[in-house]
This record gives structure tokens, sequence and C-alpha cells, in this order.
């Protein structure tokens, strides 16, 4: 077989062949790309559903459905589910803890009232806590606090070098003059409740309280609040909604403006770690609704932030509050209260049970959720016909605010644009391969004409047609397989560095541009030297070099000295990263297509090739 | 006298350039016997490359322009798959420009014929190749471009491609053209070689001092041969 020998060599001894697999690449490696972002943020909304909402909601805004308890009973004997939980949603309003000042702001929330142990089963609640220990910046705002409130019992244990200390801590220049024995007289003289008032004073320095009331006493200090000393304390009180034996909220992460989110993707709290959102209380208020839709007297409730939640997605980040349920209940009137008389209100002449208005469901692992679906479908049929003493909850048949949905149903809305937008990108791009299909006729077609000669060779010494069709068939293949294997390869890199090329982008190094612009100037050199030559095709290339090399390096400059972009901002995306996974299937079919495509633009010139008339190519000088 | 080898009867062979017919073969007639060494002399364009591929199966002649057989067997009865082999394995082509493929070295050059379908295979060509060209004397020179080669050694890479797969009959178009007295010489004397080992030989030339050195020569004038 000649045909693998020429192929090879004809690949690696030209410059032309190398630029179509070059454009062969290039084509795969843009497929890749754009189809695996795609895939990766459906996958990202696939998933963040399960982590948010498990796999089936049954719904019944505002009114909520009553004895959901034995709705939860009847799910959870479904041998589909792993669990069932109660949430309460509605809006209000979150007064922030800052600015410091009287004047607060308020953030508009989603209200999730749940039950925190079943709430993490269904859903990755657990998972998506952003806090596991205090930062560092924020321990002393702890410690300032726990001195406060701690002083007189700080105070009490004192001994005299310590009150010495102390008076040196907090002196205002009156000791300068005095001598070590007159202090320390000094310090002896002063009554007991000083030494409370001069610890509280001192609290904005930890560092210094702790010099002065020794280790084993900062020690106990730090004990009162479990989440200096133990990293799981912070972790349960998020999980438990808890914080100090108080019921606690905790908000998604975006919640409060005093995370900033750096242009490196991390995070940053505003004033070194002052406004750390575990550190302090908000005041949620909720506008509750009465049975006839009217609106009825605000409630409000302070409550401490137990914890921070990231679940990625920007939006649920951005709104979304997780407070114990039976606080949710109290605030929207959808807990168990009595009914009585209205001409006699001390006559109770009924309750009206609880309510959730919604019911979230987690699958077992492997069942599909429209199965579950259509479980938790009879199970509530079940519920709905049973009898209850005071009122009945909301059947199917009647009542078409009640909704029984896997989440991908509930959000087809979202989901479903989506996944068109992947197919139409997919289509759209791979539109690119019949560029780079041209490419390759273009290419062949100007090697066949150049071998002109060398197929009237071969047909000489014996080679048929079908020979030297499979030559540049074999040809195309090659320059297909190179291009989509270097694609693939491409397509790997940047899809899998997505984070850091964003990174970059957001933050230019400036090593890069220095790089680009020194490689600009080597090149420049080089070009000078050979225009003395007088060849003009290497100082246009140079030229071009210089010029692109030249103009990235000073746009690298200039955008570094912008301050960078932000293409994936995460208040405009739904999701606060970059998906970097590559979709191996899709990458892989990229590849074989454009591998079949080169193979297909390479018979047209090979069939030409065929057709030549060896006598004539022989005489082709 | 030996049996004949290669037939040519009232050839002809007409080119259309443009919307003009030039005939430039008018019935031939050529009888090669085995072991001939044959020459064919003309001027510049009177058809004897032309005659040369006829004969080697690279073209044919018009529609009822004659007839060429090889060993008794018409070429014009051989399908376009035994015209290949043909090509391959009964004849031998060597061309005025040597005609390598500047891309494969030495070696793979001369070996080529051998790994067409019909050839003798990548392993015996190898060796094949590899005798011949050591017997030129190119043993240093097989891993060398065509490039890098003089016009003489070049010829010679062709005349060991042309053997590779030891075809009965070797054609050669002006074999010399393109060299100097000397080293048209040489190649002159390996060609003779060869002959002399059995191979029949039909050279064109229009250089009446090469016609002399074959066992017979023939006159191409006007698209016929004369003796």
């Amino acid at each position: 077989m000649y045909q693998p020998l020429l192929t090879s060599r004809y690949l690696s001894t030209r410059l032309i062949p190398l630029l179509a697999v070059l454009a062969v690449a290039l084509c795969v490696a843009l497929v890749i790309v754009v189809v695996s972002v795609m895939t990766g943020f459906l996958d990202m909304v696939r998933t963040s559903g399960r982590t948010l909402m498990g796999d089936v909601v049954v719904s019944y805004p505002i009114r909520g459905i009553p004895h959901y308890e034995e709705l939860i009973e009847e799910i959870r004997a479904l041998p589909e589910a792993v669990e069932a939980t109660p949430v309460v949603d509605t809006w209000g309003l979150l007064r922030m803890p800052y600015p410091a000042g009287d004047a607060k702001e308020s953030e508009q929330v989603q209200i999730w009232g749940i039950d925190p142990s079943s709430f993490s089963t269904v859903t990755g609640f657990g998972d998506t806590l952003e806090w596991t220990s205090v930062p560092d910046d924020s321990a002393g705002l702890l410690q300032t606090r726990l001195i406060r409130a701690h002083a007189e019992e700080l105070a009490a244990t004192l001994d005299a070098s310590a009150h010495v200390a102390l008076l040196r801590a907090t002196d205002q220049g009156e000791l300068d003059e005095l001598d070590e024995t007159t202090i320390q007289n000094l310090a002896s003289q002063r009554p007991v409740d000083e030494w409370a008032v001069r610890l509280r004073w001192l609290a904005n320095r930890p560092d210094l309280v702790q010099e002065i009331i020794g280790e084993q006493a900062w020690t106990d200090l730090n004990a009162r609040d479990p989440r200096l000393l133990s990293s799981e304390a912070l972790v349960n009180d998020g999980l438990t909604l808890q914080r100090n034996g108080r019921p606690a909220m905790v908000p998604g992460r975006h919640v409060s403006k005093a995370n900033i989110r750096t242009s490196d993707g991390t995070y940053e709290i505003l004033q070194n770690g002052y406004w750390w959102m575990p550190a302090f209380e908000g005041t949620l208020t909720t506008m509750p609704i009465d049975s006839r839709g009217g609106l009825l007297e605000p409630e409000s409730i302070v409550l401490p932030f137990a914890n921070e939640f990231s679940s990625g997605v920007y939006l649920i980040d951005k709104t979304r509050l997780m407070v114990p349920l039976d606080i949710v209940q109290r605030l929207t009137h959808l807990d168990e209260v009595e009914l009585v008389d209205e001409d006699d209100p001390t006559l109770v002449v009924g309750t009206a049970p609880a309510r959730a208005t919604m019911v979230l469901v987690r699958a077992v692992d492997g069942v599909d959720p429209l199965a579950l679906q259509a479980a938790v479908h009879e199970a509530y049929q079940r519920f709905s016909r049973q009898t209850y003493p005071d009122e009945q909850p909301p059947t199917l048949e009647l009542d078409p605010s009640l909704r029984i949905l896997t989440w991908e149903q509930q959000n087809a809305s979202f989901i479903g644009p989506i996944e068109k937008e992947r197919e139409l990108m997919r289509t759209l791009f791979s539109i690119v391969y019949l560029v780079s299909g041209a490419l390759i006729v273009a290419i062949f077609w100007a090697i066949v004409y150049e071998k002109t000669r060398d197929i009237g060779i071969l047909r000489s010494i014996g080679a048929s047609r079908s020979g030297i069709v499979w030559i540049f068939l074999l040809y195309g293949l090659a320059v297909g397989v190179l291009g989509a294997l270097l694609g693939v390869g491409l397509g790997w890199l940047v899809t899998s560095n997505m984070p850091s090329i964003h990174e970059g982008l957001t933050d230019p190094p400036l090593w890069l541009g220095v790089f680009l612009l020194a490689a600009a100037g080597c090149l420049l050199i080089w070009c000078v030297v050979k225009s003395r030559s007088g060849r003009l095709l290497p100082l246009l290339l140079g030229s071009l070099g210089v010029l692109v090399l030249g103009g990235l390096g000073l746009g690298e400059l200039w955008l570094r000295h912008a301050g960078g972009v932000m293409l994936w901002d995460p208040a405009v995306y739904y999701f606060t990263e970059v998906p970097s996974n590559v979709d191996w299937p899709s990458a892989w079919m990229s590849a074989a297509g454009a591998a079949i495509c080169s193979v297909i633009a390479a018979a047209i010139p090979a069939a030409r090739a065929a057709d030549i008339d060896p006598v004539g190519a022989l005489r082709y000088e | 006298m030996s049996e004949l080898l290669l037939q040519a009867h009232d050839v002809h062979k007409t080119y259309r350039l443009g919307r003009v017919d030039v005939p430039v073969l008018r019935g031939c007639d050529v009888n090669v016997h085995a072991g001939e060494f044959l020459a064919i002399r003309g001027s510049s364009g009177s058809g004897k490359s032309t005659l040369l591929h006829l004969l080697g199966g690279l073209d044919r002649p018009d529609i009822d322009g004659g007839d060429i057989s090889h060993a008794g067997r018409l070429l014009s009865s051989l399908s376009n798959r035994a015209l290949d082999w043909y090509r391959a394995r009964t004849v031998g082509f060597v061309f005025q420009f040597y005609h390598l493929l500047p891309e494969l070295t030495v070696l793979e050059n001369a070996m080529l014929p051998g790994l067409v379908p019909g050839g003798v295979g990548a392993a015996a060509a190898r060796t094949r190749a590899t005798e011949l060209l050591g017997r030129f004397g190119l043993d240093h020179r097989l891993d060398h471009r065509p490039r890098e080669l003089s016009g003489g050694e070049r010829q010679r890479t062709a005349i060991a491609r042309a053997l590779v797969n030891d075809p009965p009959i070797l054609l050669a178009d002006e074999p010399t053209g393109n060299l100097d007295e000397h080293t048209g010489a040489e190649i002159l004397r390996l060609l003779h070689e060869t002959h002399q080992q059995g191979l029949t030989m039909v050279l064109v030339t229009h250089d009446a001092s090469i016609a002399d050195q074959a066992d017979r020569a023939l006159n191409l004038v006007d698209g016929r041969l004369t003796d």
C-alpha cells in the first residue's frame, strides 16, 4: 500500500495541510466549548433543582394545605420516596443590620419556613451552607461582644498584675510620670466596678484583652460562643436554624449586600469582615393575608442569623431566606389557631389546623421523578379522601391551584428554552464544519493541482484510479482525524480552564501583556533583519505578526488598566460559576463529524485527481 | 528470431487541441521481440513519446485506430484493472525528466512500484530496490531526497524504480535528454547492462548516435515508422 506512505509524507512535509488541520481543530474546539458550556449550564439547572427543591413538589400557594403532616406520613410510606418535608413560602422584608446607625437597609426576601432536619434530607441544604468556620476577620467582632457581655465576670477574676496591665492599657497619659510602685499602688486602690468599665472600653482590641486576662480566662471566654472553638457549631446552627438556643434564620449568600463578590470569584465581607451576617440579627416583616385574600396587620420578628447558604443559583441566593417553619406559619397566620364565636370571643368553637404551602419530596436514588410524581399523586388522593374533624384539604379534581409537579415540570418555562438554545447553538455552530469542509476542498484542490505530475507518475507505475482516490481520501481522513483530536484537546483545555480564563479577563495579568509586547518587539527586530533580503513575504507575515501581537499586548494592558471585563457576572447569569466540564459524548460526536466532513470534502478533489489523464500529467511541468 | 513480445499494428492516435484534431500517429506498425533493444528515432513532436505511452498501456489508441498486443494479448481487450497490472508488472517506464516524487526518499521512490496492487510487495520491493540502487552506485543516497541528487543520480534512481517489479520490458523516453554527454553515456551503459541481462528495451530518442547503439532502430516520420 503506497497511500499511507504518501499521505504521511504529504502531511509532514507541507505547510498547507497543517493549515487545514488547524482549521478543523478550531472548528471542533469552538463547537466543543459552546456545547459544553451550554450542557454544563443545563446540568447545573437540573442538579440545582434537586439540591433546592427535591424531586417532586406538592404546592398549594397562599392558603396552604391543612393537615399536611398526614400527607407527609402518606408520602413517607411510599417505596419511591425517601423523605417529604413541609414548606411555607411567602414574601417579606428583611431589615438588615447594616449600615451602622438607625437608617438600616431592608431587602425583599422570599421566606421559606422549613423543618430543618427533614428539609436537609429532601434537598441538599446542608451542603450549601456557606460558613464552616468563623472567618478570621470576623472572630474579633464576636470576641469584642463576649468581652462586653461578660466584663463584670472577667473583672472579678483579674489578679494584681492583670490590674496593672489593664491600667496601663487604658491609660490616657496620666501614668507617664509615675514609677512602677506608685502604679501598682494605684491599681490596688481602684474599685472593682472600674475594671469592668475598663475592660468594656478595651473590648475593641480583643488581642490586648487576651494578653491582660491570660490564656485560661481567654479560652473560657471564647467557649461562651461555641462557634469560636468548633467549626461544627456553626454548621449545626445552620442545619438546625438556631443560634444560642434561639430560633435563627439562614439567608442566601447574596441577600446581604455586605458580601461582595470580587473579580476573582471569591467573596469578601465589607469593612474587613465586620458585617459577617452570623454575628448579627435582622428583623423580618411579613404581610399575612386572611382567608378572603385581604391584607392583615403586618407581622414582625427579630431573629439572629445562623449561617448563610450558597446554592450557586444567583436568583435564589439573592432572595431566599430560610426560617423555622413554625415561625413562618405564625408570620403568615398559617399556624394552628382556635376559632372563637364572633359574638362571644371567649367561646371556642373549633380549631383551624396548621398549614404548609408546599410539600417537597425526594425520590429514592434511581427512581424516576415521573414515577415518584405518579405515586405522590395517588398518595395525595388517599390523603384528601380521609375525613378530618375541622377542615378538608383541597382536592386535585376541584382545586386547580393545587399542583403536583416534578422540579423540571415546575421550571419547564426555564429549562425548555435552555435546551432549545443548546440545540440551536449546536446547529448553528455545526455550520462551521461547512466552512472547514470548504477550506479542505480549496486546499486539496490546490494540492491535486500541484501534484498532477505525481499522479501521472503513480499511474505509470500501475496505480489505479481508485488508488489515486484513496490517497486523497486518506489524506482528508488524516487531516480530519488529526484536526479533530487537536480540536478535542483544545476544546478540553479551554473548557476546563474556563474559570481561570474568566478570571484572566476580569483581572488581566501584567506578565501576559509584557510578554506579548516583548514577543512583538522580537518579531519586529526579526522583520527588520529579514527585510534586508528584499523578500516581501517574510516582511509581510512578520509585520502582520507584530501588529497582532502588539495589538493583543496593548489591548491586554488597556484591559488591565480599565479593570478587566466580567463576562460572567453572577448578577446577570443564573449561576455564579461558569460551567467547566467537557460534554464528552457531544465532544466525540463533534470530532467524528469533523473527520467525516473532511473525508467528504476531500472526495471532491480526489475525484478530480482520479480523472487526470496520466499522459497529460506526465507532460505537465 | 526470438518470440514476438510487443506488437503494434496500424496504430493511429489523434490529439485534440482546442477545436482542431492533430493526428500524431497515422498507422504505426512495430514488432518488438523478446530480449531486443529497439530504438525509435524521431524529431521533437514526432509522436515517439506517444507511441511509447501506447506500448506501455498508459494511453489507448484512437477508436478503430489499430491494435497493440503483448504476448499475443490485445491491450484494448484488457480491463482497467488488468491494464494497471500490466503497467505494474510488465513494463517499466524511464522518463526524460526522471519524474521522481519529491516527498519520498531515493529508496522509497525506487520501491514505490512494488507497493501498488500487482507489485512485488513492500518487503520484496525494499530488498530489490536496495539491491538495484546499490548496483547503480547509490547505496549512500538511500535516505536522500531527489532534490539533493544530481541529474545522473536521479535518472539512476528512476531506472531502479522501473526495474523494481522485475518487468520484462523497459520503455525509456529520452533517458539521456536532460543530461550532459558524460552522464548520458553512463546512463546508456547502465541501460545496456540491464538489457544484456535479458530485458527487452524500447528507447525513443532524437539523437542518432544513441539510436545507433541499439540492436535495431526505426525512424518515426509523419506518424509512421520506417526502417
